[in-house]
Protein backbone atom coordinates (compact mmCIF):
# COMPACT_ATOMS: atom_id res chain seq x y z
CA UNK A 1 0.00 0.00 0.00
CA UNK A 2 1.75 3.09 -1.15
CA UNK A 3 0.20 6.15 0.32
CA UNK A 4 2.54 9.03 -0.32
CA UNK A 5 2.17 11.59 2.36
CA UNK A 6 0.86 9.01 4.79
CA UNK A 7 0.56 10.51 8.22
CA UNK A 8 -0.65 13.86 7.00
CA UNK A 9 -4.01 13.34 8.54
CA UNK A 10 -6.75 12.09 6.26
CA UNK A 11 -4.45 10.22 3.91
CA UNK A 12 -3.34 7.78 6.56
CA UNK A 13 -3.77 4.02 6.38
CA UNK A 14 -7.07 2.36 6.96
CA UNK A 15 -7.05 0.29 10.10
CA UNK A 16 -10.24 -1.54 11.01
CA UNK A 17 -11.01 0.97 13.70
CA UNK A 18 -11.18 3.82 11.23
CA UNK A 19 -13.66 2.27 8.85
CA UNK A 20 -16.92 4.14 9.00
CA UNK A 21 -20.33 2.84 8.17
CA UNK A 22 -20.23 4.22 4.65
CA UNK A 23 -17.11 2.24 3.94
CA UNK A 24 -14.85 5.23 3.79
CA UNK A 25 -11.35 4.55 4.90
CA UNK A 26 -10.47 8.04 5.98
CA UNK A 27 -9.89 8.60 9.64
CA UNK A 28 -10.59 12.26 9.22
CA UNK A 29 -13.95 11.65 7.62
CA UNK A 30 -15.76 12.16 10.90
CA UNK A 31 -16.22 15.83 11.61
CA UNK A 32 -13.53 17.24 9.37
CA UNK A 33 -13.90 17.21 5.58
CA UNK A 34 -11.61 14.54 4.12
CA UNK A 35 -10.80 16.52 1.04
CA UNK A 36 -8.42 14.04 -0.61
CA UNK A 37 -11.21 11.49 -0.36
CA UNK A 38 -13.65 13.88 -1.96
CA UNK A 39 -11.14 14.71 -4.72
CA UNK A 40 -10.64 10.99 -5.34
CA UNK A 41 -14.38 10.38 -5.48
CA UNK A 42 -14.89 13.25 -7.91
CA UNK A 43 -11.93 12.06 -10.02
CA UNK A 44 -13.40 8.57 -10.17
CA UNK A 45 -16.86 9.77 -11.19
CA UNK A 46 -15.64 12.33 -13.75
CA UNK A 47 -13.01 10.15 -15.45
CA UNK A 48 -15.21 7.05 -15.20
CA UNK A 49 -18.27 8.89 -16.46
CA UNK A 50 -16.39 10.38 -19.42
CA UNK A 51 -14.98 6.97 -20.36
CA UNK A 52 -18.38 5.27 -20.17
CA UNK A 53 -20.05 7.96 -22.29
CA UNK A 54 -17.23 8.06 -24.86
CA UNK A 55 -17.16 4.27 -25.08
CA UNK A 56 -20.92 3.95 -25.39
CA UNK A 57 -21.06 6.44 -28.26
CA UNK A 58 -18.42 4.37 -30.06
CA UNK A 59 -19.80 0.91 -29.33
CA UNK A 60 -23.21 1.66 -30.85
CA UNK A 61 -21.44 2.75 -34.06
CA UNK A 62 -18.39 0.56 -34.50
CA UNK A 63 -18.11 1.42 -38.19
CA UNK A 64 -17.90 5.08 -37.23
CA UNK A 65 -15.40 4.27 -34.51
CA UNK A 66 -13.15 2.49 -37.02
CA UNK A 67 -13.50 5.47 -39.38
CA UNK A 68 -12.29 7.87 -36.72
CA UNK A 69 -9.24 5.71 -36.04
CA UNK A 70 -8.53 5.59 -39.78
CA UNK A 71 -8.79 9.38 -39.95
CA UNK A 72 -5.55 9.66 -37.95
CA UNK A 73 -3.85 7.98 -40.93
CA UNK A 74 -1.60 6.02 -38.62
CA UNK A 75 -2.88 2.49 -39.16
CA UNK A 76 -3.89 0.18 -41.97
CA UNK A 77 -7.53 -0.86 -42.20
CA UNK A 78 -7.07 -4.11 -40.28
CA UNK A 79 -5.22 -2.49 -37.39
CA UNK A 80 -7.71 0.40 -37.34
CA UNK A 81 -10.59 -2.08 -37.25
CA UNK A 82 -9.04 -3.83 -34.24
CA UNK A 83 -8.30 -0.57 -32.42
CA UNK A 84 -11.70 0.92 -33.22
CA UNK A 85 -13.43 -2.22 -31.97
CA UNK A 86 -11.47 -2.75 -28.78
CA UNK A 87 -11.14 0.89 -27.74
CA UNK A 88 -14.78 1.24 -26.63
CA UNK A 89 -14.59 -2.11 -24.81
CA UNK A 90 -11.62 -0.93 -22.78
CA UNK A 91 -13.18 2.50 -22.24
CA UNK A 92 -16.49 1.18 -20.95
CA UNK A 93 -14.89 -1.50 -18.77
CA UNK A 94 -12.40 0.93 -17.19
CA UNK A 95 -15.14 3.56 -16.86
CA UNK A 96 -17.56 1.25 -15.07
CA UNK A 97 -14.80 0.03 -12.74
CA UNK A 98 -13.95 3.64 -11.89
CA UNK A 99 -17.56 4.70 -11.33
CA UNK A 100 -18.18 1.75 -9.01
CA UNK A 101 -14.74 2.03 -7.42
CA UNK A 102 -13.76 -1.56 -8.12
CA UNK A 103 -10.08 -2.28 -8.85
CA UNK A 104 -9.67 1.48 -8.81
CA UNK A 105 -5.91 1.61 -9.28
CA UNK A 106 -5.85 -0.79 -12.23
CA UNK A 107 -8.79 1.00 -13.87
CA UNK A 108 -7.12 4.37 -13.29
CA UNK A 109 -3.92 3.09 -14.92
CA UNK A 110 -5.96 1.97 -17.95
CA UNK A 111 -7.84 5.27 -18.09
CA UNK A 112 -4.65 7.31 -17.79
CA UNK A 113 -2.94 5.29 -20.53
CA UNK A 114 -5.93 5.87 -22.81
CA UNK A 115 -5.74 9.62 -22.22
CA UNK A 116 -1.98 9.61 -22.85
CA UNK A 117 -2.53 7.76 -26.13
CA UNK A 118 -5.29 10.21 -27.14
CA UNK A 119 -3.04 13.17 -26.41
CA UNK A 120 -0.22 11.68 -28.50
CA UNK A 121 -2.69 10.98 -31.31
CA UNK A 122 -4.09 14.51 -31.33
CA UNK A 123 -0.64 16.09 -31.13
CA UNK A 124 0.53 13.94 -34.04
CA UNK A 125 -2.53 14.88 -36.11
CA UNK A 126 -1.97 18.53 -35.29
CA UNK A 127 1.72 18.32 -36.15
CA UNK A 128 0.93 16.72 -39.50
CA UNK A 129 -1.68 19.40 -40.20
CA UNK A 130 -4.47 16.85 -40.55
CA UNK A 131 -7.84 18.57 -40.44
CA UNK A 132 -9.25 15.97 -38.17
CA UNK A 133 -11.73 16.01 -35.36
CA UNK A 134 -10.44 13.99 -32.44
CA UNK A 135 -12.32 10.73 -32.13
CA UNK A 136 -12.36 10.89 -28.36
CA UNK A 137 -16.11 11.27 -28.20
CA UNK A 138 -17.56 8.94 -30.72
CA UNK A 139 -16.78 9.58 -34.33
CA UNK A 140 -14.03 11.90 -35.32
CA UNK A 141 -13.13 12.42 -38.91
CA UNK A 142 -11.96 15.16 -41.18
CA UNK A 143 -13.61 18.50 -40.52
CA UNK A 144 -13.17 21.98 -41.86
CA UNK A 145 -9.84 23.43 -40.74
CA UNK A 146 -11.48 26.21 -38.74
CA UNK A 147 -13.48 23.64 -36.81
CA UNK A 148 -10.55 21.68 -35.45
CA UNK A 149 -10.15 22.14 -31.75
CA UNK A 150 -6.80 20.55 -31.09
CA UNK A 151 -5.80 22.69 -28.15
CA UNK A 152 -9.06 22.46 -26.22
CA UNK A 153 -9.16 18.71 -26.80
CA UNK A 154 -5.58 18.29 -25.63
CA UNK A 155 -6.29 20.38 -22.53
CA UNK A 156 -9.40 18.36 -21.76
CA UNK A 157 -7.48 15.10 -22.04
CA UNK A 158 -4.62 16.46 -19.95
CA UNK A 159 -7.15 17.30 -17.25
CA UNK A 160 -8.59 13.80 -17.39
CA UNK A 161 -5.09 12.34 -17.34
CA UNK A 162 -4.40 14.33 -14.16
CA UNK A 163 -7.53 12.85 -12.54
CA UNK A 164 -6.36 9.38 -13.55
CA UNK A 165 -2.89 10.00 -12.16
CA UNK A 166 -4.38 11.17 -8.85
CA UNK A 167 -6.29 7.88 -8.60
CA UNK A 168 -3.22 5.81 -9.46
CA UNK A 169 -1.44 7.47 -6.54
CA UNK A 170 -4.44 7.46 -4.17
CA UNK A 171 -6.77 4.67 -5.24
CA UNK A 172 -8.60 4.58 -1.90
CA UNK A 173 -11.74 6.64 -2.19
CA UNK A 174 -15.01 6.81 -0.29
CA UNK A 175 -18.14 5.10 -1.60
CA UNK A 176 -16.19 2.50 -3.54
CA UNK A 177 -16.58 -1.25 -3.94
CA UNK A 178 -12.89 -1.50 -3.11
CA UNK A 179 -13.60 0.01 0.32
CA UNK A 180 -16.53 -2.38 0.79
CA UNK A 181 -14.46 -5.42 -0.18
CA UNK A 182 -11.49 -4.49 1.99
CA UNK A 183 -13.70 -3.57 4.92
CA UNK A 184 -12.24 -4.99 8.08
CA UNK A 185 -8.89 -5.78 6.50
CA UNK B 1 3.25 -15.93 30.51
CA UNK B 2 0.43 -16.87 28.14
CA UNK B 3 -0.27 -14.17 25.65
CA UNK B 4 -3.88 -13.28 25.24
CA UNK B 5 -5.39 -14.57 22.00
CA UNK B 6 -5.51 -12.08 19.18
CA UNK B 7 -9.17 -11.41 18.64
CA UNK B 8 -8.46 -9.10 15.75
CA UNK B 9 -7.46 -11.98 13.49
CA UNK B 10 -10.83 -13.61 13.98
CA UNK B 11 -12.51 -10.29 13.33
CA UNK B 12 -10.72 -9.92 10.02
CA UNK B 13 -11.83 -13.30 8.72
CA UNK B 14 -15.40 -12.57 9.80
CA UNK B 15 -15.39 -8.98 8.61
CA UNK B 16 -13.79 -9.63 5.22
CA UNK B 17 -15.82 -10.14 2.10
CA UNK B 18 -17.46 -13.53 1.79
CA UNK B 19 -16.20 -15.77 -0.99
CA UNK B 20 -19.56 -15.47 -2.71
CA UNK B 21 -19.10 -11.71 -3.01
CA UNK B 22 -15.63 -12.07 -4.51
CA UNK B 23 -16.92 -14.76 -6.86
CA UNK B 24 -19.85 -12.55 -7.81
CA UNK B 25 -17.56 -9.64 -8.63
CA UNK B 26 -15.32 -11.85 -10.78
CA UNK B 27 -18.31 -13.28 -12.65
CA UNK B 28 -19.69 -9.77 -13.19
CA UNK B 29 -16.36 -8.61 -14.61
CA UNK B 30 -16.14 -11.56 -17.00
CA UNK B 31 -19.74 -11.04 -18.14
CA UNK B 32 -19.13 -7.30 -18.59
CA UNK B 33 -16.07 -7.84 -20.78
CA UNK B 34 -17.85 -10.59 -22.71
CA UNK B 35 -20.91 -8.45 -23.44
CA UNK B 36 -18.72 -5.51 -24.49
CA UNK B 37 -16.60 -7.61 -26.85
CA UNK B 38 -19.76 -9.12 -28.33
CA UNK B 39 -21.28 -5.68 -28.83
CA UNK B 40 -18.12 -4.37 -30.42
CA UNK B 41 -17.53 -7.21 -32.87
CA UNK B 42 -21.02 -7.62 -34.27
CA UNK B 43 -21.79 -6.06 -37.63
CA UNK B 44 -19.18 -4.46 -39.82
CA UNK B 45 -20.05 -6.68 -42.80
CA UNK B 46 -20.74 -5.70 -46.36
CA UNK B 47 -23.50 -8.18 -47.19
CA UNK B 48 -26.52 -5.88 -46.69
CA UNK B 49 -28.96 -5.56 -49.57
CA UNK B 50 -29.50 -2.02 -50.79
CA UNK B 51 -31.98 -0.27 -53.05
CA UNK B 52 -32.60 -0.81 -56.77
CA UNK B 53 -29.41 0.79 -58.16
CA UNK B 54 -26.95 -0.07 -55.42
CA UNK B 55 -23.85 -2.16 -56.03
CA UNK B 56 -23.10 -5.24 -53.94
CA UNK B 57 -20.67 -5.11 -50.98
CA UNK B 58 -21.75 -1.65 -49.89
CA UNK B 59 -20.37 -0.27 -53.15
CA UNK B 60 -22.75 2.68 -53.39
CA UNK B 61 -25.42 3.92 -55.79
CA UNK B 62 -24.56 3.57 -59.47
CA UNK B 63 -25.98 6.09 -61.95
CA UNK B 64 -25.38 5.63 -65.66
CA UNK B 65 -24.45 2.75 -67.97
CA UNK B 66 -22.96 0.65 -65.14
CA UNK B 67 -19.61 -0.13 -63.56
CA UNK B 68 -18.71 -2.59 -66.32
CA UNK B 69 -19.42 -0.15 -69.15
CA UNK B 70 -16.48 1.06 -71.21
CA UNK B 71 -16.78 4.69 -70.09
CA UNK B 72 -15.04 6.85 -67.52
CA UNK B 73 -15.82 5.52 -64.04
CA UNK B 74 -16.35 8.30 -61.52
CA UNK B 75 -16.72 7.46 -57.83
CA UNK B 76 -17.69 10.16 -55.35
CA UNK B 77 -17.30 9.54 -51.62
CA UNK B 78 -19.58 11.98 -49.84
CA UNK B 79 -21.61 12.62 -46.73
CA UNK B 80 -24.89 14.51 -46.91
CA UNK B 81 -23.81 16.75 -44.03
CA UNK B 82 -20.45 17.67 -45.52
CA UNK B 83 -20.40 21.33 -46.65
CA UNK B 84 -17.61 20.76 -49.19
CA UNK B 85 -19.63 17.93 -50.72
CA UNK B 86 -22.40 20.48 -51.15
CA UNK B 87 -19.96 22.85 -52.87
CA UNK B 88 -18.89 20.09 -55.25
CA UNK B 89 -22.48 19.03 -55.99
CA UNK B 90 -23.66 22.57 -56.56
CA UNK B 91 -20.75 23.20 -58.91
CA UNK B 92 -20.50 20.09 -61.09
CA UNK B 93 -23.32 17.84 -59.82
CA UNK B 94 -25.76 18.56 -62.63
CA UNK B 95 -23.14 18.12 -65.34
CA UNK B 96 -21.99 14.82 -63.87
CA UNK B 97 -25.47 13.35 -63.57
CA UNK B 98 -26.35 14.55 -67.08
CA UNK B 99 -23.25 12.85 -68.46
CA UNK B 100 -24.11 9.70 -66.52
CA UNK B 101 -27.70 9.64 -67.72
CA UNK B 102 -26.48 10.22 -71.28
CA UNK B 103 -24.21 7.21 -70.89
CA UNK B 104 -20.95 9.16 -71.23
CA UNK B 105 -19.64 8.33 -67.77
CA UNK B 106 -20.74 6.04 -64.96
CA UNK B 107 -21.19 7.78 -61.65
CA UNK B 108 -21.12 5.95 -58.32
CA UNK B 109 -22.08 7.67 -55.10
CA UNK B 110 -20.43 6.15 -52.05
CA UNK B 111 -22.60 7.76 -49.40
CA UNK B 112 -20.84 7.86 -46.06
CA UNK B 113 -22.40 8.75 -42.71
CA UNK B 114 -19.43 9.37 -40.42
CA UNK B 115 -20.26 13.04 -39.83
CA UNK B 116 -23.16 12.03 -37.60
CA UNK B 117 -20.60 11.25 -34.93
CA UNK B 118 -18.80 14.59 -34.98
CA UNK B 119 -21.99 16.61 -35.41
CA UNK B 120 -23.88 14.71 -32.73
CA UNK B 121 -26.97 13.96 -34.80
CA UNK B 122 -28.18 11.20 -37.13
CA UNK B 123 -28.96 13.26 -40.22
CA UNK B 124 -26.23 11.76 -42.42
CA UNK B 125 -27.55 8.26 -41.81
CA UNK B 126 -31.18 9.29 -42.25
CA UNK B 127 -30.48 11.29 -45.40
CA UNK B 128 -28.50 8.37 -46.86
CA UNK B 129 -31.41 6.03 -46.09
CA UNK B 130 -33.88 8.49 -47.63
CA UNK B 131 -31.73 8.74 -50.78
CA UNK B 132 -31.89 4.94 -51.11
CA UNK B 133 -35.67 5.11 -50.60
CA UNK B 134 -35.73 7.66 -53.43
CA UNK B 135 -33.63 5.28 -55.53
CA UNK B 136 -36.26 2.56 -55.01
CA UNK B 137 -38.80 5.03 -56.40
CA UNK B 138 -36.52 5.91 -59.34
CA UNK B 139 -35.81 9.50 -58.25
CA UNK B 140 -32.34 9.21 -56.72
CA UNK B 141 -30.71 11.90 -58.87
CA UNK B 142 -33.19 14.76 -58.22
CA UNK B 143 -33.48 13.79 -54.55
CA UNK B 144 -29.69 13.77 -54.17
CA UNK B 145 -29.50 17.25 -55.70
CA UNK B 146 -32.30 18.55 -53.45
CA UNK B 147 -30.51 17.46 -50.28
CA UNK B 148 -27.41 19.48 -51.13
CA UNK B 149 -29.39 22.41 -52.55
CA UNK B 150 -31.20 22.76 -49.21
CA UNK B 151 -28.26 22.18 -46.93
CA UNK B 152 -28.29 24.51 -43.94
CA UNK B 153 -25.54 25.40 -41.51
CA UNK B 154 -23.26 22.48 -40.70
CA UNK B 155 -24.86 20.50 -37.91
CA UNK B 156 -28.38 21.76 -38.57
CA UNK B 157 -29.36 18.39 -40.01
CA UNK B 158 -32.44 17.33 -41.95
CA UNK B 159 -35.99 16.46 -40.96
CA UNK B 160 -38.14 13.65 -42.33
CA UNK B 161 -40.60 16.31 -43.53
CA UNK B 162 -37.84 17.78 -45.71
CA UNK B 163 -37.14 14.34 -47.20
CA UNK B 164 -40.81 13.90 -48.04
CA UNK B 165 -40.97 17.38 -49.55
CA UNK B 166 -37.98 16.67 -51.80
CA UNK B 167 -39.50 13.35 -52.86
CA UNK B 168 -42.67 15.25 -53.80
CA UNK B 169 -40.59 17.82 -55.68
CA UNK B 170 -39.04 14.91 -57.59
CA UNK B 171 -42.52 13.87 -58.72
CA UNK B 172 -43.57 11.22 -56.22
CA UNK B 173 -47.24 11.19 -55.26
CA UNK B 174 -49.96 8.86 -54.01
CA UNK B 175 -48.91 5.29 -53.30
CA UNK B 176 -45.29 5.91 -54.33
CA UNK B 177 -45.02 8.77 -51.89
CA UNK B 178 -46.54 6.65 -49.12
CA UNK B 179 -44.05 3.87 -49.82
CA UNK B 180 -41.25 6.44 -49.67
CA UNK B 181 -42.54 7.84 -46.37
CA UNK B 182 -42.74 4.35 -44.90
CA UNK B 183 -39.21 3.59 -46.10
CA UNK B 184 -37.95 6.77 -44.42
CA UNK B 185 -39.86 6.09 -41.20
CA UNK B 186 -38.69 2.47 -41.01
CA UNK B 187 -35.05 3.31 -41.78
CA UNK B 188 -35.40 0.45 -44.26
CA UNK B 189 -31.89 0.64 -45.70
CA UNK B 190 -30.02 1.19 -42.42
CA UNK B 191 -27.85 -1.91 -42.91
CA UNK B 192 -26.81 -0.89 -46.41
CA UNK B 193 -26.06 2.65 -45.22
CA UNK B 194 -23.68 1.17 -42.67
CA UNK B 195 -22.19 -1.10 -45.31
CA UNK B 196 -21.46 1.95 -47.51
CA UNK B 197 -19.53 3.56 -44.64
CA UNK B 198 -17.73 0.28 -43.97
CA UNK B 199 -16.78 0.01 -47.63
CA UNK B 200 -15.39 3.57 -47.53
CA UNK B 201 -13.37 2.60 -44.44
CA UNK B 202 -11.92 -0.39 -46.28
CA UNK B 203 -11.15 1.83 -49.26
CA UNK B 204 -9.15 3.98 -46.84
CA UNK B 205 -11.19 7.09 -47.53
CA UNK B 206 -11.09 9.37 -44.49
CA UNK B 207 -12.24 12.65 -45.99
CA UNK B 208 -15.18 13.85 -48.03
CA UNK B 209 -15.64 14.71 -50.77
CA UNK B 210 -13.22 12.30 -52.38
CA UNK B 211 -13.51 11.84 -56.12
CA UNK B 212 -11.92 8.93 -57.93
CA UNK B 213 -11.78 8.86 -61.74
CA UNK B 214 -10.81 5.53 -63.30
CA UNK B 215 -9.03 4.54 -60.12
CA UNK B 216 -7.11 7.80 -59.68
CA UNK B 217 -7.96 9.95 -56.67
CA UNK B 218 -8.36 13.58 -57.68
CA UNK B 219 -5.91 15.77 -55.78
CA UNK B 220 -6.68 18.80 -53.64
CA UNK B 221 -5.77 21.33 -56.29
CA UNK B 222 -8.07 19.81 -58.91
CA UNK B 223 -10.83 19.35 -56.32
CA UNK B 224 -10.85 23.02 -55.42
CA UNK B 225 -10.94 23.92 -59.12
CA UNK B 226 -13.98 21.67 -59.52
CA UNK B 227 -15.71 23.35 -56.59
CA UNK B 228 -15.05 26.85 -57.90
CA UNK B 229 -15.36 26.43 -61.65
CA UNK B 230 -17.97 24.11 -63.20
CA UNK B 231 -16.17 24.52 -66.50
CA UNK B 232 -13.15 22.64 -65.17
CA UNK B 233 -14.95 19.28 -65.17
CA UNK B 234 -14.33 18.23 -68.77
CA UNK B 235 -10.61 18.88 -68.73
CA UNK B 236 -10.18 17.11 -65.40
CA UNK B 237 -12.17 14.08 -66.56
CA UNK B 238 -10.14 14.10 -69.77
CA UNK B 239 -6.86 14.23 -67.86
CA UNK B 240 -7.71 11.03 -65.98
CA UNK B 241 -9.37 9.05 -68.76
Amino acid sequence: MSTPGAGEGPAGGAGPSTVTASGTAYPGARGRPAWPGVVGLVARLVLGGVLVVAGTIKIVDITGSVQSVLAYQLFSYDVARFVGTMLPVVEIAAGLLLVTGLLTRAAAVAGSLLMAVFIVGIVSAWARGLTIDCGCFGTGGPVDPEDTRYLSEILRDVGLLALGAWLVVRPRTPLSLDALLTKGR
Amino acid sequence: MPRPPAPEVKQVSRGGPPLALIGGVVVLLVVLIGVLVWAATRGGGLDATGSSSTLPDGGGVSVGPGVDADVAQVRIYEDFQCPWCGRLENSVGDQLTEKAEAGEVNLTFQIMSFLDGSLGNDSSTRAANAALCADDAGVFVPFHASVYANMGQEGQGYTDEQFVQWAQDAGLAGGELETFQQCVADDTHADYVEAMQERANRDGVTGTPTMVVNGTTIGNEEMSRLMQDPGALDSILEAHS
